[in-house]
């Protein structure tokens, strides 16, 4: 018999980028949150600039949970799906935050209208086959003010690029507008970052430097990036780096009205014979525990989210908790961010103290941007040329084809080439489709014998083709800069476990394709909310993390304005 | 699924299949490619393969026509690779004069060329190895190896290191004749060495 | 040498083992010298350098020796500098083998005695008995699977172990000197990595790109917040 526990106002199930931050304004305004975390604390101590540890032991594994619960993929519904790999989230009050790249990207406006806007440009035939893609509930200029809220909030440097209208080229000029400046400059480049941003200059482009939830001033009393190079996999020895454990998390805890519970593995959500929610379950150890609250808000990663929700059976959601629809899992992405371009330069790149964040971006191809009349795919990418490198990657680079990665030889050309090769990785609008979702897995089970995720999906022939015309707009880049070797990397086909994992619940005004309601409520459990990027209906060409935590904001701030209609 | 087919039809098939790589301007002459270890349609020697010590095998070649500036050796298996072929050696820059390979064509590039073929350079095989790296079929499965030889009308003077599409783009114009020899190779199961001529031998083992 | 100058220069077992600490090695002092002092036969450095053949925990003397020929061929001491066995490569993957457990430690065995086999089978001797281009050659068959089915029986594939060998000295070689690899910084200094620092200024920047940044010689945990080296557990309960 679960032990009950204190009631809540409401709890968060999840600690990370979305729930670390929507426990500001709920604090704040006066709530008392619970929120339940299957990791544990860490600080600045934990995070040795350790290429070994962060990088080849998995040090952020510390805790099992996510591991254990790994999704199982599969292309289509034709084969049984396996484990292949590993989960990159980490559980840790803050989440995968507090290693994470931390590029802190807006999403563009055409994003939340990419349905309507390809009709009215293209024709409704330029929608890709078989895609669910639809208009977002809310446009880029609703979110805006969340977007700035949180920028403010957790302290993101950047340059802006459009300000009211105003036109600023050390930023973004395809940016949607902003009401005023990132609260801090963007991050610095280094002499190779320029000469990119020069050679995009030559092709036309437009080059700025990328944002990033990473401090390039001291800020809210925390120092700045040291720009030590272990960026990559590591925590921040400096808090610089900023996730909800150093950001919004302490300043909830300061109003008294935040509780964080580590090491809690929520199981289940319970409901009450009306189909509200009434609580959650979970364990820490052995311990059985049910947190009562009047507010559930589910904020455990995009497959956590789904998994949860169709673990939750009840006589009134015998599929699932708010799946009556059949929508939970629907409209899975994993992000097109494969299809990498590999360079080597005849010279040095000074790349050993740089950070994934820092670098040189073009939106020139992203979303649409360019006339895409006669091309054979929507949407497109970001080009992003980072400065980022460890001693034991730089090691184990490719010999673009010149000889054997090992020996005598081999050591002559790592002597010359360590510092000497780039790698980017593009990130590609991605949609929904059909065929494409999450569901429950009929072999695999966690430690606690629950099923684990399984992702049925497979990358379309839209996000193909614009991955192979963006590898084409990467080796054009790299060259004019005077890379004089080029590789490419498979364009993909099964979407597997992913960083940047999307839907699965998404937000969408009809309750016939759509978990949640235009502010992140379930239509089905009205107390019931979602954060995280499960929410999105689109991926966007960049990183979903800060949108996800722009519409966690407006979820939280929602609540706390329509608490009587939501919560009672 | 073993294949076995009479030598006058492997050597159709590989010249059907040889024209379909390279576009000549003319019919090219066919010259006599042979080699002191290994016959067209028989086991190659394991040493020629990762079951021995992998070297080069020895090819040996006459009737070459005149003006002939270069050589260039392609080994290749059709049945390999995704998409086929999977290319097993890359030889080129051989002195128009040559006769012939040496066994044991050097792999390290701190390693001399024999004199008779120095100048020579080694291409990139389908691991993206600059050397020879001999048959691995999978199983107990048979392939054929065919081992290539043009003879080109000038120096294409490229660089060590080439894909296999490269030198074909580079040839493209140029062979003015060209010959051939395909062994076959298998795996034995571990422990059975029944290849004549393999030079090392399991202690018991026949022959 | 006096019986008192002796006993200055004498080396124990213990010395050797704090000096070898990095390397991990154990030490070959007989087993009758146990505790006793022994007379110097070399410095210490070389001390290290030679233990760095000594028989590990984990793997006997004939695994040791064919291990050690396998990493002098993937980063061979040369002309060019020190390699992987002046790095320390063996002590570093003894350590982790005594913290990774048993499965690495069979992966490790079964693998090196998989390639004595190959060498045997295919060049005719033991790998430590081959020559150098034979055995370069060997284990190139080993890094494209060639070797697999040819009498050796790897278990699983062939490159499988040569992958998990390489990536193992690639982690003693170019990884944080804590772990007991990159002795005396011989892999930072062959790729020139300028060293761990926990600020790189505007100007440390500016001086990099203009190729006049000295390297800083030190580990990540010389660096003392960063104390015992391992990131505190599940254990430590910070509920807010």
């Amino acid at each position: 018999m679960p032990r009950q526990v204190r009631p809540a106002d409401v709890v968060i199930i999840g600690m990370g980028a979305a729930g670390g931050v929507a426990a500001l304004p709920l604090a704040e305004a006066g709530l008392s949150v619970v929120g339940l975390e299957a990791g544990t604390w860490l600080d600045q101590r934990d995070f040795a600039p350790d290429e070994i540890r962060n990088n080849y032991r998995d040090w952020p594994f510390l805790v099992k949970k996510v591991e254990d619960e790994r999704p199982t993929s599969r292309a289509t519904s034709a084969t049984n799906a396996n484990r292949v790999g590993g989960s990159p989230m980490m559980n840790a009050v803050g989440g995968t935050a507090v290693h994470y790249w931390a590029q802190s990207w807006r999403l563009n406006p055409w994003d939340f209208k990419v349905a309507s806007e390809t009709v009215r440009r293209y024709g409704f035939s330029r929608l890709p086959a078989g895609t669910t893609v639809e208009d977002w509930p809310l446009d880029y200029e609703e979110l805006e003010p969340h977007y700035d809220a949180v920028e403010r909030a957790i302290g993101v440097s950047g340059n802006a690029g459009n300000v009211r209208g105003n036109i600023d080229l050390k930023g973004n000029k395809f940016e949607g507008p902003r009401d005023r400046e990132y609260p801090m400059p963007a991050l610095r480049w280094t002499g190779f970052l320029e000469r990119m941003a020069d050679s995009a200059r030559s092709l036309g482009w437009h080059p700025f430097a990328g944002p990033a939830a990473i401090n390039s001033e001291r800020y809210d009393g925390r120092a700045a990036c040291a720009y030590h190079g272990f960026c990559n996999k590591g925590g921040c020895p400096v808090n610089a780096k900023n996730s909800p454990l150093i950001s919004t998390i302490p300043k909830a805890l300061e109003t008294g009205n935040l509780k964080v519970v580590t090491q809690a593995h929520v199981t289940t959500i319970e409901v009450d014979r009306e189909g509200r929610t009434t609580g959650v379950n979970y364990v820490v150890g052995t311990e059985e525990y049910f947190q009562p609250a009047r507010v559930v808000l589910v904020a455990g990663y995009t497959y956590e989210n789904s998994r949860l929700l169709l673990l939750s059976k009840s006589n009134a959601y015998p599929d699932g908790l708010s799946n009556n629809a059949g929508q939970v899992g629907r409209h899975y992405m994993s992000h097109h961010q494969g299809g990498a371009v590999g360079a080597l330069f005849p010279f040095d790149l000074k790349a050993w103290y740089g950070l994934p964040a820092q670098g040189v971006a073009i939106d020139d191809f992203a979303d649409d941007n360019f006339d895409h009349s006669d091309l054979a795919f929507i949407g497109g990418g970001n080009l992003w040329a980072m400065s980022d490198r460890r001693p034991i990657s730089a090691a184990s680079m490719s010999t673009y084809g010149r000889g054997r990665n090992w020996g005598s030889g081999w050591k002559r050309f790592i002597h010359e080439n360590s510092d000497r090769s780039h790698g980017a990785y593009i990130q590609k609008t991605t949609l929904p489709y059909e065929d494409n979702y999450l569901d429950l897995d009929p072999t695999y089970t966690d430690r606690l014998g629950l099923p684990v995720i399984r992702i049925t999906a497979q990358y379309k022939e839209n996000e193909l083709r614009a991955a192979s015309y963006m590898q084409d707009k990467m080796e054009e880049w790299y060259r004019a800069a005077g890379a004089v070797e080029i590789t490419r990397s498979g364009l993909g086909n099964t979407m597997g476990i992913t960083t940047h994992a999307y839907g699965g619940t998404r937000m969408g005004n009809d309750p016939e394709m759509n978990v949640l309601d235009r502010w992140g409520f379930s239509h089905e459990a009205p107390n019931l909310g979602v954060l995280g990027a499960s929410v999105m209906g689109t991926s966007g060409a960049r990183n979903p993390t800060l949108t996800a935590q722009a519409l966690a904001w407006r979820t939280a701030t929602h609540l706390v304005e329509a608490w009587r209609d939501i919560a009672e | 699924m073993r294949v076995s087919l009479p030598v006058s039809v492997l050597g159709a098939l590989f010249a059907i299949v040889l024209m379909a790589d390279v576009v000549h301007a003319q019919m090219p002459a066919t010259f006599i490619v042979e080699s002191p270890t290994m016959r067209t349609g028989e086991m190659m020697p394991r040493n020629y393969s990762p079951d021995g010590r992998n070297v080069s095998p020895p090819l040996s070649w006459r009737g070459l026509p005149d003006g002939t500036r270069e050589i260039v050796v392609i080994c290749q298996d059709h049945g390999a690779g995704r998409p086929p072929p999977w290319v097993h050696w890359l030889i080129y820059n051989i002195p128009g004069d040559a006769t012939g390979l040496p066994e044991g064509i050097p792999f390290d590039p701190a390693d001399p060329m024999p004199s008779n073929v120095m100048g020579a350079a080694q291409g990139n095989n389908g691991w993206g190895l600059a050397m020879y790296r001999g048959p691995a079929p999978p199983g107990t499965s048979l392939h054929h190896y065919h081992f290539a030889v043009f003879a080109l009308d000038i120096e294409l003077g490229l660089p060590p290191g080439m894909t296999r599409d490269e030198v074909l783009e580079a040839m493209d114009g140029h062979v003015i004749g060209e010959g051939s020899m395909v062994p076959i190779y298998s795996r034995q199961p571990a422990g059975r060495d029944t290849i004549p001529g393999g030079a090392l031998r399991r202690s018991g083992s026949d022959r | 040498m006096t019986d008192e100058r002796r006993k200055k220069d004498a080396i124990t077992r213990r010395d050797l083992l704090k000096a070898a600490g990095a390397a991990g090695a154990a030490a070959m002092i007989p087993a009758s010298l146990d505790g006793a002092p022994v007379e110097a036969i070399r410095p210490v450095a070389s001390a290290v350098t030679a233990m760095s053949n000594a028989p590990l925990m984990n793997l006997t003397a004939r695994e040791t020796e064919i291990l050690a020929a396998m990493i002098d061929r993937l980063i061979p001491s040369d002309e060019l500098g020190p390699g992987a066995l002046d790095a320390g490569a063996l002590g570093f993957i003894d350590r982790l083998l005594s913290e990774a457990g048993s499965t690495s430690v069979d992966a490790y065995r079964s693998g090196l005695a998989a390639l004595d086999r190959y060498s045997e089978y295919t060049r005719g001797g033991r790998f430590v008995e081959l020559s150098e281009r034979d055995q370069d050659s060997a284990l190139i068959d080993l890094q494209t699977g060639g070797a697999g089915g040819a009498g050796a029986d790897f278990v699983g594939s062939s490159g499988g172990f040569f992958n998990m060998v390489k990536s193992h000295t690639w982690q003693a070689t170019f990884g944080d000197p804590h772990y007991g690899g990159n002795v005396d910084f011989i892999g930072w200094d062959l790729i020139d990595y300028p060293g761990v620092r926990m600020r790189v200024s505007d100007e440390d920047q500016r001086l990099l790109d203009a190729e006049q940044l000295e390297p800083v010689r030190r580990s990540a945990y010389d660096y003392a917040m960063f104390g015992t080296g391992r990131p505190r557990g599940p254990d430590l309960d910070g509920e807010g």
